[in-house]
């Protein structure tokens, strides 16, 4: 036992004392205090009532209460009136002894815990209440708290309520429910005379308390003065039951409260702290679970790393970064024109205006807006689909805006805009408004264009008869060009000077430069032949080669069909031919009109414009062999050209460029002009574009990937285009007309790679003449 | 505003040349004063001042930089000058027209001329090179190339001894070895490398070193040491007779189209322009582009004066530029010089003057410029009937010109300092 209990069980002994000192004979007068007690409750509350009847079911206990010791005082008041004023002043005496002991104990018990200074409080009100007790009426509170009172001796006397209704289901919140106020300062009810309300919503009347005299009286003479303490709730004194002061003792103790409590059961090891020597499962633990996890291992790093950077702060660190940010606040409403940032709607789009009233919607209408039978008929018709209806009204006529009557759908209308306004939420709606001329490219100005010729430079004389055709090599050196008057001309582009001439026995109608540099081979069509002309030119290091590979004709014993072999026939020149640098001779069946060659400068064709169905010829030189591509006449064949990069074949009759695919053996397209007849046609060098040029004056740019129709058509010449050609880089085009003029255009086209779609524009040719 | 042809501008007629000077005084002359009136007054003031000057003088003025053409106000508006202050206006002498002085005919056009000294190489058609004296005698006509004959350059333009080199279109350039005045002429190397025709040549001003440049797009640098370079054996056996076959020392590669023109900048920047559009500056030394000009069209002939350390460029749009390279981006072409009326296929600057150059065209003319005066040449040199094919003034004495009449046109220049 500690210190402290000692303490409390001697003041508690002391209190007894002066209680036994003061009333000796408690316990005759609890009886009779209670069957008094009984005669006044009866004009009370029934709750009262049951109370008093609990009390009176309960009448020989041991420890009586305060309060009937109070109503007892009252009742024997007269009776002992003059002991009691004799009595004042020693009680007076003895207060301020008591006082002085008070203070002792105070002075010793500093270091006693609450409980004891609360048991000291509850003994000191009941001092003050018993001297008040003293100028007390007969009224006093007679309240009785007798929930302290189940004694289990008092249930054997009990003969309706054999048990306590508290005795079970004692808890706390039971407690309260005599007092229906809840749970607030009890202060609130100072003024007042009452302390709550019941369950039926009667005032609880705060209890008579008695001066210090009474008090004093009180704990002369109650022996139980020592245990009573006053319910917060009710106000009422409440003698503790001896159950209680045990448990009390027992908190003192510091010992568990319930008695029952058996503080040293048996220990039960749920978990054994044994080390089993033999495994519990059969099987071993797996090596994993010896190994220190690798994910633990790898989140425990990202701890570490995570607080070694600072990004997690560990509770002292947050607590000092707190204590150091200063608290943020901000202005509401800092200004008058920031406020508007904070409304709701940012963005507010005003409502579609109405249409102003018109003249159908005056009082007064012109007579033409009025209706007429037949509209009056027209409007009833459409009765039952009135958005149909021209107007949504009948105009009328009134005499004076006197006479104009209110209008009966007007709420209706409201109504139904508002409706209309709420129903169908506004949204602003983001529109481009891009012109398809935007997005082509604008045109350069023929300035930036450059470089193209405008005058002029060089005039190539020697030829004495027209000049059909003409062609450069590959680095731009010379220029070959093929007349009427029998000879092939090289010329060295730049100066215009005349490098050789070849005679050959007939016209020339076309000639063309071998595209492979390795090859120095031109490609003569004269008359009915074409020769194979090593021109001498250049490196003579190819041209050797080129006399060398020409030399031996490959022996092959393929036999040469029939009708090839009507058509065309090789042959090798004689010596003088040979010495004027042919190398070879096709002697073909009708004249030769067109030559020209593959990319790769194997293959040429030649087209025979008489022909018929063997028309077209295509010939190997590698091989010296030649074929008949096609075996029926599609028309007359104006002009052929190879595909510069893959194995297609464009023919051009006289209304149609059909593109075939030499591999397959098909036609893959078939390129519509729209024209009367073909001239000439030339391909871009990317093997995208085509260039037709007519005699109908007119230009066709063809894009293969884009249609079968012409992408451009481009009406520059007053008359028959005779030729057209691409420039080699540039986005330049050439066509030269009948009309003595030149024209170089400039198209550009423009591919953007997307990764669905090619998607193709282009600026309009621009004419430099 | 006031009649122009009362007005009157102050002048400062200042000179370089001390024995022509007048005293340094602000002169009141009129607004739409000509340089004829100009040069009367100059002459006129020198007659005062000197008894001794007794033969009046041709003068030609410049005021800021540029000839007078036109009356000076012209002059002076067009330039933004203010008519309020003195205008200075330098007077030099004139150049004087220079006179045609023969004409030398050969059997072909004429491609590559050069003048040293006396002598007059000429590359040609026909294959031949040949030596020729101002005095219009053949020395010695020689045709060792099987190919067009495309540009001819003396190895040293101070010893004659040492020979000169031809390129041509049949893929080779011969070394001559010539001992001066006589016709003993021999080739003495071959040099082979290049795949297709030689168009240009140009001697390193060390003269130890060749670059060639042609159709095969390739600039070829050579030795032009006539020394066995230790070589192997067989390359001087392959030589018909006993020709020593010189490979090229470096070949840079760069342009696309054929190069037309080759200048040595200094021993070791070689500077080339080539049809592709393009003049590029080589260093010789390390094989790779210093420099780039990218032009508008495709350049025909260029040259390049050690004088101004400036560049001559003729293009096939018939202008000239004068090109700094030093200058920065973007004004990289100070002057622009149009009169011709085709392509100009030859430019030369003057050895001896940085402001003359002559230069030759498709439209038969050949014409002397001043870089002071772009908008017009000074003098048209008339005489020849087709192309103008090749021009040099290597000897001040004599503005040579070829062309595709078959004649090469000597002009004698009368003012030689």
């Amino acid at each position: 036992m500690g210190n402290k209990q000692k303490h409390l069980k001697r003041s508690i002994k002391e209190v007894n004392k002066k209680g036994n000192v003061n009333s000796d004979s408690d316990e005759e007068d609890d009886f009779m205090n209670i069957v008094n007690g009984e005669d006044i409750d009866s004009s009370d509350s029934e709750r009262e009532i049951e109370d008093s009847e609990d009390e009176d079911n309960q009448p020989v206990e041991e420890e009586s209460e305060a309060d009937s010791d109070n109503i007892s005082n009252n009742d024997t008041g007269e009776e002992v009136e003059n002991e009691e004023s004799s009595e004042d002043s020693e009680s007076e005496e003895t207060d301020d002894s008591e006082e002085a002991d008070d203070s002792e104990e105070k002075e010793e018990g500093t270091s006693s815990n609450n409980e004891q200074t609360e048991v000291k409080e509850t003994e000191k009100r009941n001092k003050l209440d018993k001297k008040q007790s003293k100028n007390k009426q007969a009224n006093r509170n007679f309240i009785v708290n007798n929930k302290r009172e189940n004694k289990p001796e008092s249930t054997g006397n009990a003969s309706e309520n054999k048990k306590d209704e508290y005795d079970e289901h004692d808890t706390s919140d039971e407690e309260d429910i005599r007092n229906t106020v809840g749970n607030i300062p009890m202060n609130w009810y100072d003024e007042y005379k009452h302390l709550g309300y019941d369950w039926d919503g009667n005032q609880l009347l705060k209890p008579e308390t008695g001066d210090q005299l009474d008090a004093f009286l009180k704990r002369m003479e109650d022996p139980d003065f020592w245990r009573t303490v006053k319910d917060p709730q009710t106000g009422q004194d409440v003698v503790l039951s001896e159950e209680d002061i045990q448990i009390i003792k027992r908190i003192r103790a510091q010992k568990i409260p319930d008695v029952t409590f058996d503080e040293y059961a048996p220990w039960i090891e749920w978990f054994t702290s044994e080390v089993e020597q033999m495994p519990i499962r059969k099987f071993p633990e797996h090596k994993r679970s010896f190994l220190p996890s690798r994910d633990e291992a790898k989140k425990v790093s990202k701890l570490v790393h995570a607080l070694k950077m600072g990004w997690i702060k560990t509770r002292a660190e947050q607590e000092k970064l707190r204590a150091k940010k200063e608290p943020q606040f901000y202005m509401l409403w800092q200004t008058d024109d920031q406020s508007e940032e904070m409304r709701r709607i940012h963005k507010h789009i005003s409502a579609p205006k109405r249409f102003l009233p018109g003249h159908a919607e005056s009082y007064n209408p012109p007579p033409e807006y009025l209706f007429d039978a037949k509209e009056l008929k027209d409007w009833d018709k459409l009765k039952n689909s009135p958005w149909k209806r021209k107007l949504h009204f009948i105009p009328q006529k009134h005499d004076s805006l006197r006479k104009v009557p209110a209008y009966p759908r007007f709420i209706k209308e409201r109504f139904l805009r508002c409706l209309d306004l709420y129903l169908c939420p506004r949204a602003i709606k983001m529109k481009l408004s891009i012109e398809p001329e935007s997005l082509v490219p604008k045109l350069p100005s023929p300035k930036d264009l450059q470089p193209f010729p405008t005058v002029l430079a060089i005039e190539y004389k020697g030829h004495s008869d027209m000049v059909r055709s003409i062609s450069t090599d590959k680095s731009g050196q010379f220029l070959l060009s093929g007349s009427d008057d029998g000879t092939v001309k090289i010329w060295e582009v730049n100066t215009g000077r005349c490098l050789k001439t070849i005679k050959t026995d007939n016209v020339v109608r076309s000639v063309e430069w071998c595209p492979n540099a390795a090859l120095a081979l031109i490609l003569v069509a004269s008359g009915q032949e074409v020769l194979l002309i090593n021109p001498h030119v250049g490196d003579i290091l190819v041209n050797s080669r080129t006399d060398t590979v020409l030399k031996e004709a490959p022996k092959s014993n393929v036999i040469i069909n029939e009708r090839v072999r009507t058509t065309v026939q090789w042959a090798e020149p004689e010596d003088s031919l040979y010495k004027r640098g042919v190398r070879i001779i096709l002697k073909h069946f009708k004249e030769v009109s067109q030559v020209t060659w593959h990319g790769r400068g194997d293959y040429f064709a030649t087209v025979m414009p008489d022909g018929q169905n063997r028309s077209v010829l295509i010939s190997q030189i590698s091989k010296r062999r030649s074929q008949l591509p096609f075996t029926k006449a599609k028309g007359l064949v104006q002009c052929v050209l190879f595909h510069p990069t893959k194995p297609y074949l464009f023919v051009a009759t006289q209304r149609h460029v059909r593109i075939y695919d030499l591999v397959k053996q098909t036609m893959m397209k078939k390129l519509l002009t729209n024209s009367k007849w073909i001239s000439t046609m030339a391909i871009h060098p990317g093997g995208d574009n085509l260039l037709v040029g007519t005699y109908d004056r007119k230009m066709l740019w063809f894009d293969l990937d884009l249609s079968t129709k012409p992408y451009q058509t481009l009406r520059l010449h007053g008359t028959a285009v005779r030729g057209v050609t691409f420039h080699k880089r540039y986005p330049l085009f050439a066509s030269g007309s009948d009309d003595k003029s030149l024209i170089i255009s400039h198209g550009m086209r423009f591919v953007t790679k997307s990764p669905h779609r090619t998607i193709k524009a282009s600026g309009k040719p621009r004419i430099f003449q | 505003m006031q009649n122009t042809s009362e007005c009157q501008l102050q002048v400062r007629l200042i000179t370089k040349q001390d024995i022509y000077a007048v005293p340094d005084v602000p002169l009141s002359v009129p607004q739409i004063i000509e340089s004829k009136s100009l040069n009367d007054l100059v002459n006129q003031l020198l007659n005062e001042s000197s008894s001794d000057f007794l033969k009046p003088k041709d003068f030609d003025f410049l005021v800021i930089g540029e000839l007078l053409r036109v009356p000076l106000i012209e002059h002076l508006q067009e330039r933004n000058i203010s008519t309020e202050v003195t205008v200075d206006i330098e007077y030099i002498e004139r150049t004087p027209a220079p006179d045609p002085e023969n004409s030398l005919l050969h059997d072909d056009w004429v491609c590559g001329i050069r003048t040293l000294d006396k002598w007059i190489l000429t590359g040609c058609y026909d294959y031949s090179v040949n030596i020729w004296t101002t005095h219009g005698k053949i020395v010695t006509s020689l045709k060792e190339h099987k190919n067009i004959v495309k540009a001819v350059s003396w190895l040293d333009e101070t010893d004659l001894s040492k020979g000169f080199v031809s390129v041509s279109h049949d893929l080779t350039g011969i070394l001559w070895s010539w001992e001066p005045g006589t016709d003993n002429v021999s080739p003495k190397a071959v040099l082979r490398g290049h795949e297709r025709g030689i168009d240009s040549v140009g001697v390193s001003p060390n003269s130890s070193r060749l670059a060639t440049g042609g159709w095969d797009t390739n600039l070829k640098l050579w030795s032009t040491s006539l020394e066995d370079e230790g070589e192997p054996a067989y390359k001087k056996i392959r030589g018909t007779n006993s020709l020593i076959t010189k490979t090229p020392l470096n070949t840079l590669k760069g342009h696309k189209e054929t190069i037309s023109s080759v200048n040595w900048v200094d021993n070791y920047v070689v500077c080339t322009a080539s049809m592709d559009h393009t003049i590029k500056f080589w260093d010789a030394e390390l094989c790779g582009i210093k420099n780039e000009i990218v032009g508008q069209k495709a350049y025909l002939s260029s040259s390049w004066s050690p004088l101004s350390n400036t560049l001559l460029a003729s293009s096939a749009d018939r202008h000239i530029r004068l090109y700094d390279p030093r200058s920065p981006e973007g004004t990289l072409c100070k002057t622009t010089f149009t009169s011709h009326t085709l392509w100009v296929s030859a430019v030369t600057w003057s050895k001896y003057d940085q402001h003359l150059f002559l230069s030759g065209g498709y439209d038969s003319g050949v014409k002397l410029w001043d870089t002071r005066s772009p908008k017009a040449p000074l003098y048209n040199l008339q005489g020849h009937q087709g192309q103008v094919l090749s021009v040099d003034w290597s000897n001040n004495k004599y503005l040579v010109s070829g062309g595709s009449d078959n004649s090469v046109h000597i002009f004698k220049n009368k003012h030689v300092n």
